[in-house]
């Protein structure tokens, strides 16, 4: 505890498919966050990320974890699994939390939380993209709508639609189907939004529902999602401000309890 | 592996450009998975050595015994009494294949969403790349799971299955359809073999067998020590080869084995650091050369300390009582020590969730991955209840449900280290 | 349909079955009432899946998520239940099932055809028998058991004879009607009453059998749909293979004529025997080796002079999937016939890849007919 400002400085690093967010922690609370996309150079992506943090611990988590660790050996790294991060994380910024669930770029995860927040069960979907984030990042594309916009778009249907398609691929092409007999787009879309929310309350059925349920990952700035999700839950859900740091968040957090463990 | 079995395995009509493919392959994982590893007991070379020599030097002693007029008996189950085999003169071989071989072969004539084993017990006999099928006289099948079963009749289109009829329950009524089937087995193997079943003889059988049996019941024990002597992957190839090798021999080795286990538990040695979780694997069977999940397990900071699938206790736990002279009494020994088979084809099998909770706490572990292989719906749909038992119990459980192929190991890497953080 | 009040106003404890293999002349003699609850919907799957994998065949998790959701009156009905040890997922999901109500498992021998097998089923049907006398209270008289045993025979040669309609050069009904008809069998509460309306049935479709309407096209290819059962809420795909011009003349399934032409030995001087030795030729695919099964299909193929033949399982169904295969041999090298597989669930999520394969299929089976006409017998025209 006495030692150099540097020793007290802890970095989470969550490194996704799409992207990779950041959190730098020191003991009097948040010292950086930044994001940055995944590319198809990860590791220097990294690199420009980490700019002005050497030699303070580094706790990476997510995807690229195993990579991040072989390949930045000069520095104090270690690595724990996304169920891991998101679990301290979403229980960090609520306390009570009981469930948190994770839908990602390219998979989804549900974590049940025990009243310690310790991780209880968890189940994951990482095999196919309906489901994930790669599913609205598909159809919107498919729909011709920028994907920052998708959830607001699909709010302002006037009906629901059932999309049967469990593929993504084949929903694609229901929704093609779907435009070219003159449904609205906006149905369309909140058709797709509402079979993303049907697979993913399967699964925290399959885990076993419990709120307060924290909704973290990049599909939680989806407000058709979140509303979707509140309609079938009955109760509103916790979404934080930035639901894509959760990971390198709770990953920061991991380092610094070892970090005051040790000691 | 020397070519100089080139003219054996013609001989059995395997295809040989295909089957040195396969043995490269094979060498290479276990390169990978097995003489990686730090630390290994001396004793484990003998099975190195049996491993290499699995198509080689072991069918040679096959051919060599059926020249001599032994038969050879191949079988797909731990049901299958070996020791109205042994008692015959006959060996005894395990045909479960654990490598996804001959994939395209399986699926003209099995659906896709076939289990992986049996896919692949099924290619091996198409691709011609099994000398173990090839070397077999009597091929046993068993009305086990649907796999199987309906298996056994598109693999009869290629070789003879002699089925025997498994019970699904275990009421008294139950035991007596299973001794009939095991007299008719009985029946049938000495028609095979041409030699009658003596009392003598079986007497011998069932010691043998519970030697074999008594033998790995040590290593459990011995493994299950802290620190752990051995991996879980050196245990898992030892149980694989136990379906293989001669029972007289392989009891002989892995007793030697277990006594340099007994040194190392004495002076504690461990051979992975401190800390490391330890789990049991629970489940489906792994049969060789299916080592991924334990080398995944292991590669993940955890140690596999027990197995209960058919690879595991549910083969080794219970011995044949050995206090009977008369050949009906030792049928009748038999027919109650196979029925305590724990295997999720039977309903409702309650008494498996309480060896799976007796063994995860006699173990003292920090959970239990629960292995289902994909399409198995007898264990796949145990699952539920073992987790609900275990975790009665207070023990976290992992459920996996994979295949053979290595697609998935990310994932399933990601999820084995979760669940090891979970447990710590 | 049977109405869920004539069961209610009942004084009889009604017994909840899943399978054609469920005796239920000994249900009906120890004074119960037999009812199937095969459940035939979509919509009780999403709950079955909390505790059941979801690859899983779909009959049995609506079967189990109506049970679980309490959401079938005839499940509410029941007092109690009888299932077998037949396919794996009814096996497991049976164990669950039991937790719900009291459910007496019968256990099947796989190996029909073996010595052991009819030995051990008669003492399964005797101790069934036991379980439903004490269910109901009534002890099972020879007599009744006889009675039941006629009657049910009769009920079966009836249904059989209404098949037979379709065996006609024009089918008097669709293949959708026929199976609507064909599920009243499961569902009856006086067997008298049943065999006065199939009577009338009967009488209704002779004249029109006679005057030689059909809803079908004159080149409407002759489909025989095998495999797994179907019934209204699950009957895509039949209801596909006619809107696509195809015309189901028969159904081997245990909806349609399985089992039909198994009659139990009314002289057998153990009813019990009896009916032991009947149930155990029921050609279902988790019988090894199911050669009745073959069997059968020979004997229809050639009765309703078939075109073509549609293997309809449902997903993750291994024994029939597996089985498939063979009959697909059978249908296509023994009787020379165009034969498609078609593996299933009960969404609507595939009901457009279904539609291009049916009606390539039917394409095909009406060149084939087409180019086969001069080898069949010479239909007499009317």
């Amino acid at each position: 505890m006495q030692s150099q400002p540097e020793d007290e400085t802890v970095a989470g690093i969550d490194i996704g498919s799409r992207s990779i967010e950041l959190v730098v922690l020191n003991p009097d609370g948040l010292l950086r966050s930044a994001k940055a996309p995944t590319t198809f150079d990860p590791l220097g992506q990294c690199q420009r990320l980490m700019e002005g943090i050497d030699g303070s611990r580094i706790i990476a988590t997510g995807y690229g974890r195993k990579l991040f660790a072989e390949s930045f050996r000069q520095v104090n790294v270690s690595t724990i699994t996304e169920i891991q991060a998101y679990s301290l994380g979403a229980r960090f910024l609520y306390p009570e939390a009981k469930m948190v669930l994770d839908i990602g770029g390219q998979d989804t995860k549900v974590i049940s939380l025990s009243e310690t927040g310790k991780v209880l069960k968890f189940e994951m979907n990482d095999r196919c993209a309906a489901g994930t984030g790669k599913f609205l990042e598909f159809m919107a594309t498919a729909l011709q709508i920028p994907l920052e916009s998708f959830g607001e778009f699909a709010l302002r249907s006037d009906r629901r639609i059932q999309i049967s398609s469990m593929c993504t691929v084949f929903a694609e092409s229901e929704a093609t189907s779907l435009m070219a007999r003159g449904e609205r787009p906006e149905n369309i879309a909140m058709g797709l939004h509402l079979a993303i929310v049907q697979r993913t309350f399967a699964m925290l059925r399959r885990v076993g529902l419990a709120t307060p349920l924290v909704f973290a990952g990049g599909v939680a700035q989806n407000p058709c999602v979140i509303k979707l999700l509140e309609e079938q839950l009955g109760q509103p859900l916790k979404v934080p401000e930035n639901p894509d740091m959760v990971g390198a968040l709770g990953a920061a957090l991991y380092g610094e309890n070892y970090r005051t463990v040790d000691v | 592996m020397s070519n100089s079995h080139d003219a054996m395995w013609e001989k059995l009509n395997l295809d040989l450009e295909a089957h040195q493919g396969l043995l490269e392959v094979l060498g290479k994982f276990y390169g990978d998975i097995y003489m990686s590893q730090q630390g290994r007991l001396r004793g484990m070379e003998y099975l190195d050595f049996v491993l290499s020599e699995v198509h080689g030097l072991r069918i040679k002693e096959l051919q060599d015994a059926k020249a001599a007029g032994k038969k050879v008996v191949g079988t797909f189950c731990v049901f299958v009494p070996e020791e109205i085999v042994l008692a015959a003169g006959g060996i005894q071989v395990g045909l479960c294949a654990g490598a996804e071989i001959g994939t395209g072969e399986a699926e003209k004539v099995l659906p896709r969403n076939t289990c992986a084993l049996i896919k692949s017990f099924v290619g091996f006999k198409l691709a011609r790349l099994c000398p173990f099928i090839e070397s077999c006289d009597l091929i046993v099948g068993e009305t086990t799971c649907d796999g199987k079963k309906k298996a056994y009749e598109i693999f009869s289109d290629y070789s003879p299955v002699y089925v025997m009829e498994i019970p699904q329950m275990k009421n008294a009524c139950d035991r007596e359809l299973w001794k009939s089937e095991v007299l008719r087995f009985k029946s049938q193997v000495e028609e095979v073999t041409g030699n009658k079943i003596t009392a003598d003889a079986l007497k011998d059988a069932i010691h043998l067998v519970n030697e074999r049996r008594r033998v790995l019941q040590r290593l459990n024990r011995l493994r299950a020590a802290v620190p752990t002597p051995i991996s879980g992957r050196d245990v898992l190839l030892i149980n694989q080869i136990s379906f293989y090798d001669d029972p007289v021999r392989f009891t002989s080795k892995i007793g030697e084995l277990c006594d340099e286990l007994q040194d190392r538990v004495k002076s504690g040695d461990g051979i992975v650091p401190d800390g490391t979780v330890r789990l049991m694997l629970s489940g489906c069977p792994m049969a060789v050369p299916n080592w991924k999940m334990p080398f995944i397990i292991e590669s993940s900071g955890a140690v596999v300390v027990g197995e209960e699938s058919c690879i595991g206790t549910r083969n080794t736990r219970d011995l044949v009582d050995e206090d009977s002279m008369s050949l009906d009494g030792m049928i009748d020994a038999i027919v109650d020590r196979y029925m305590r088979i724990d295997c999720a084809c039977f309903t409702p099998n309650t008494e498996r969730l309480d060896n799976i909770v007796k063994m995860a706490l006699d173990l003292g572990v920090k959970g239990v991955i629960h292995y289902g292989l994909s399409f198995c719906q007898p264990y796949l749909m145990e699952a539920y209840k073992v987790e609900k038992a275990l975790a009665g119990a207070g023990i976290p459980m992992l459920a996996i449900e994979t295949d053979y192929s290595m697609e998935d190991v990310e994932q399933l890497k990601t999820r084995v280290e979760a669940f090891v953080e979970m447990t710590r | 349909m049977l109405d869920i009040s004539e069961l209610q106003d009942n004084d009889k404890k009604v017994a909840g079955i899943y399978c054609l293999f469920a005796p239920v002349e000994i249900v009906r003699a120890a004074g119960a009432i037999p009812v199937s609850l095969c459940g035939k919907r979509e919509q009780p799957i999403a709950d079955a899946e909390r505790t059941l994998p979801p690859n899983l065949c779909p009959l049995i998790k609506s079967s189990y998520g109506y049970a679980v959701t309490d959401s079938c009156p005839f499940f509410s009905a029941s007092d109690f239940l009888i299932g077998e040890t037949t396919c794996d997922g009814k096996k497991k999901m049976y164990e669950f099932l039991g937790r719900i109500k009291p459910l007496h498992l019968m256990h099947l021998p796989y190996s029909a055809s073996e010595p052991h097998a009819l030995k051990f089923w008669h003492e399964e049907i005797l101790r069934l028998g036991g379980f439903v006398e004490e269910s109901t209270g009534l002890e099972i008289n020879r007599d009744h058991l006889g009675f039941q045993i006629r009657i049910h025979n009769k009920i079966r040669k009836l249904i059989r004879k209404i098949s037979r309609f379709q065996a006609a050069e024009k089918p008097p009904i669709s293949g959708l009607d026929m199976m609507s008809v064909m599920e009243t069998k499961s569902f009856f509460v006086n067997p008298e009453e049943y065999i006065s309306l199939l009577l009338e049935f009967i009488a209704e479709m002779e004249p029109i059998a006679a005057s030689g309407f059909s809803p079908f096209q004159q080149d409407a290819p002759r489909v025989l749909l095998t495999g797994c059962p179907v019934a209204k809420g699950c009957e895509k795909t039949l209801r596909m293979i006619e809107e696509c011009g195809g015309a189901v003349v028969c159904m081997e399934n245990c909806t349609g004529v399985k089992g039909l032409d198994l009659l139990v030995d009314e002289n057998e001087e153990d009813p019990f025997l009896a009916l032991a030795r009947r149930y155990l030729q029921i050609p279902c695919s988790c019988i090894t080796p199911n050669d009745g099964r073959l069997a059968l299909l020979d004997q229809l193929i050639d009765e309703y002079r078939i075109d073509a033949v549609v293997d309809h399982t449902w997903q993750c169904c291994h024994t029939y999937n597996i089985e498939s295969r063979i009959v697909g041999d059978f249908v296509e090298k023994i009787h020379g016939l165009p034969f498609i597989h078609v593996e299933t669930d009960y969404s609507n999520s595939d009901v457009e890849q279904l539609r291009t394969r049916i009606e390539a299929f039917l394409e095909m089976a009406r060149w084939n007919s087409s180019a086969c006409a001069q080898m069949r017998k010479p239909y007499t025209q009317a």
